[in-house]
């Protein structure tokens, strides 16, 4: 393992996480060079966008921001991630009967959620504040037609990209607890309550607050956000084709 | 009768695993490099256009018969030193992504977990479990008025699935269902998943038994031994998982066939008989034609469909072998729902091969339930973004999302496998779409039917309540699907399927379909073990027959 400087170890997103000290990092040295060199390629410093416009990249990246609750430093750069993605046209190869190709379908869904914007708020979606672009999204969730699309499968383009970028970040790794690339070394404590050397309990930081409680904080503060569901249905615009 | 096995009957059949070269290396690049290699003007005995399971095992057998046989696939010759990950994302280039249109009520997403590409098929990315069909699968329509009657029955298929646990090798537990039978090596440990697993069966009652795995429990010939790392869906680095890849490939090669990969096979050809003779395909952009005595189509369900729709010509102007309308139909998914239940320990489900415990109590007929035929349960371990994809399905995200990932390693998953029946607009067309040779892509149309749905309630509620038997505070269940059987399926008469039991087709006696697309129903097993059986079976044919001196040219 090279030298990493103390800032740069154990690293989550927005610093929150509850595997005190857990950096999967740690064990690159005993990751295949092969893996090792996918992994780390996350945290370089990302190339110049060539997917998305600057209009695009402003709406993206707000979007980005609500779907996976990055409101703070550091984050995982998930919007650079999912650009060089669509630039290398790397897609999963189908798409709906109702949606264009993923590519098109991204810069289509773009436009309609600042559309929306306009519509509900006079303003682009990344200029609204966080609680009025959770709410247009809330809003999306709950309605079966969006812009003349099929509002799931618009959800589903863009969660499974943002998921993917996400989750494939080592910091969101170290975040929940994943030990990460396994290969030379695999596994040899399996079992429930089991753990390696290396890995770390949950809880080191000693959180008292048991699950049920901590999900529930989690679902009043993302309503205080994003409003309760079904408040905001009313306001959603009219069904019409799509062109 | 393992136990008569000598140490050279061993080393015969399982030749692959001394293959593997001594040394780090986890693939011979010397038999790659010195593989037999046929001319395009050459007529083969055999060309085989895929090199999955069915593919594969078609290629093995052949050769070692002594057959000129050559097979190609569209992607890779997987090395997975240099080309597989550690790692979910970086995975991607194993499934097949090129474009594809999905439709239908219920459509079905395809890619990472039911379509392969390159040497090896999907087998190379699939969890390991291979379940054989229960005796009653081949006979649904006569027994419960659903799905499709096969032209052959469980025991015409018994010898070939004895003959493949043993090449693959197996791991498990001594099967209760279905017709009974044992496994050549014991079952592995397993991990938290699969402990929870074991304590909810049971403490409702449910039987479950460890396996049946891909995997040879300790170190097989020159293959490793499994080191529990839990990426077996990402291509297994380690060659302890089987796939043709590491069992039938090298030994089909060290017969002498030979394996032509990154080659993509644009149309099946007739000659002026109406008999096959060959392939054309691209290789490094440029169009080939291969001459061949006979062809056999391996691609699967959506690729074997296309390229007969594709290959459509004057005596066939809707697509080659659909002069009853046949081709592309009947195509079948598996309602695979997956149900996570929290636990206050520390489960890891990360840990440990993905394939571990699994249930096949519900799998038959239940005289007292509203469905016909079942579902099996068994372990899935979802890796970080698939459990993501999970989270969201709830309708979670933002903080909720977050939340609900940072309390992953609490987390157990069951899976389940939901025998969808086979109707006739579950199929695949071509769509107006076309790929990068300007051939028009699949376009795959899915809608369930009530039964379909039945099951999919019925296995999730039984996963739930073997979760929550399990000490689980919470459960949370995702519909989706997994596998793909049939869409030229075989039957006892041309109007009814596109192939025979000898998977010869009924149109072109000598144009073979070979894989997973000739299944007339699915069970609620994992297909990759019963479509190697059912190839395996067709080659003793071939063989025999050819060295009878059949002309397979025409039917008997």
């Amino acid at each position: 393992m090279p030298f990493v400087p103390p800032s740069s170890r154990a690293v989550t997103p927005g610093g929150r996480g509850r595997f005190t000290g857990f950096d999967v990092l740690s064990e690159v040295d005993r990751w295949d060079d092969v893996t090792a060199g996918v992994v780390l390629a996350r945290l370089s410093p990302p190339p110049e966008y060539s997917f998305f416009t600057p209009a695009e990249q402003a709406t993206a990246g707000a979007l980005f921001d609500r779907l996976l609750a990055q409101e703070d430093e550091p984050r995982v750069p998930v919007l650079e991630l999912v650009d060089q993605r669509l630039a290398l046209g790397m897609t999963d190869g189908w798409y709906y009967e109702d949606m264009p190709e993923d590519a098109d379908a991204w810069r289509a869904s773009l436009a309609a959620l600042d559309d929306e914007a306009q519509q509900e708020h006079g303003a682009a979606f990344h200029a609204l504040d966080r609680a009025d672009q959770a709410g247009l999204l809330q809003a999306l969730t709950e309605a079966e037609v969006w812009h003349g699309f099929n509002a799931g499968h618009v959800w589903s383009l863009w969660s499974r990209y943002a998921c993917a970028a996400f989750y494939s970040h080592p910091w969101a790794w170290n975040e929940i607890g994943f030990g990460g690339p396994a290969y030379p070394r695999g596994y040899k404590n399996l079992g429930v309550g089991a753990r390696e050397r290396w890995e770390v309990p949950d809880g080191v930081g000693g959180d008292p607050v048991e699950w049920g409680e901590r999900a529930e904080q989690a679902r009043r503060s993302h309503r205080a956000l994003a409003g309760p569901p079904g408040r905001r249905r009313a306001g959603l615009p009219q069904e019409r084709p799509k062109a | 009768m393992r136990l008569q096995l000598t140490d050279r009957d061993v080393r015969d059949r399982n030749a692959s695993a001394w293959l593997v070269p001594a040394g780090q290396d986890r693939a011979d690049h010397q038999a790659r490099a010195g593989m037999r290699r046929f001319a395009d003007s050459e007529e083969l005995d055999m060309l085989i256009v895929g090199c999955g399971a069915g593919g594969s095992v078609l290629l093995q057998r052949l050769a070692r018969a002594g057959w000129k046989v050559a097979a190609l696939d569209a992607g890779p010759f997987w090395d997975p030193d240099r080309d597989w990950v550690s790692d979910e994302l970086g995975s991607h280039r194993l499934y097949w992504t090129d474009p594809r249109v999905l439709a239908g009520e219920d459509p079905v997403p395809l890619g990472s977990n039911n379509s392969g590409r390159g040497v090896g098929g999907s087998m190379v990315h699939f969890a390991g479990y291979v379940p054989r069909f229960h005796p009653s699968d081949f006979r649904t329509y006569s027994a419960d008025g659903v799905g499709a009657d096969w032209p052959i029955s469980y025991s015409d298929l018994k010898p070939y699935y004895e003959q493949l646990e043993a090449e693959l090798p197996v791991a498990g537990q001594d099967w209760p269902w279905g017709d009974p039978h044992t496994y050549p090596h014991h079952a592995h440990p397993v991990s938290g998943n699969g402990e929870i697993f074991l304590r909810g069966a049971a403490a409702t009652g449910t039987r479950a038994r460890v396996g049946p795995v891909a995997i040879p429990n300790g170190r097989f010939g020159r293959r490793d031994h499994c080191i529990y790392r839990g990426f077996c869906l990402q291509g297994c680095k380690v060659n302890a998982k089987a796939s043709p890849l590491v069992t039938h490939i090298p030994d089909a090669l060290a017969h002498g066939a030979e394996v032509r990969a990154n080659c993509t096979v644009s149309g099946l050809v007739l000659d002026e008989m109406g008999r096959a003779c060959g392939a054309r395909y691209f290789r490094g952009g440029v169009e080939h034609f291969q001459r061949a005595r006979m062809v056999a189509v391996a691609g699967y369900s959506i690729e074997t469909p296309r390229l007969l729709l594709l290959s459509a010509q004057r005596r066939y102007p809707n697509g080659l072998l659909n002069n009853h309308g046949q081709v592309g139909h009947y195509l079948m998914v598996q309602g695979a729902a997956q149900t996570s239940g929290r636990f206050d320990e520390e489960i890891r489900m990360y840990k440990g091969p993905p394939p571990e415990v699994s249930s096949e109590d519900f799998y038959e007929t239940d005289p007292g339930k509203p469905y016909r035929r079942g579902f099996s349960v068994q372990n899935v371990s979802p890796l970080p973004i698939t459990h993501a994809e999970h989270v969201s399905a709830q309708g979670h995200w933002g903080e909720v999302l977050r939340e609900y990932m940072r309390d992953y390693v609490h987390w157990a998953t069951l899976g389940s496998l939901c025998e969808f029946l086979p109707l006739y607009d579950n199929a695949v067309d071509l769509a107006e779409h076309t790929d990068r040779f300007g051939l028009p892509v699949a376009r795959f149309t899915y809608t369930q039917c009530d039964n379909d749905r039945m099951l999919m309630t019925a296995a999730q509620e039984k996963m739930e309540q073997i979760l929550t038997a399990a000490g689980a505070c919470e459960v949370m269940t995702i519909k989706r699907y997994a596998h793909l059987v049939g869409g030229c399926r075989m039957s006892r008469t041309e109007q009814d399927g596109v192939v025979g039991p000898d998977l010869r087709s009924f149109a072109v006696p000598n144009l073979l379909v070979t894989d997973g697309s000739v299944l007339p129903t699915q069970g609620s097993a994992n297909p990759a073990l019963t479509i190697m059986a059912l190839v395996a079976r067709c080659a003793d044919h071939l063989v025999a027959a050819g060295r009878a001196g059949a002309d397979f040219s025409r039917r008997d």
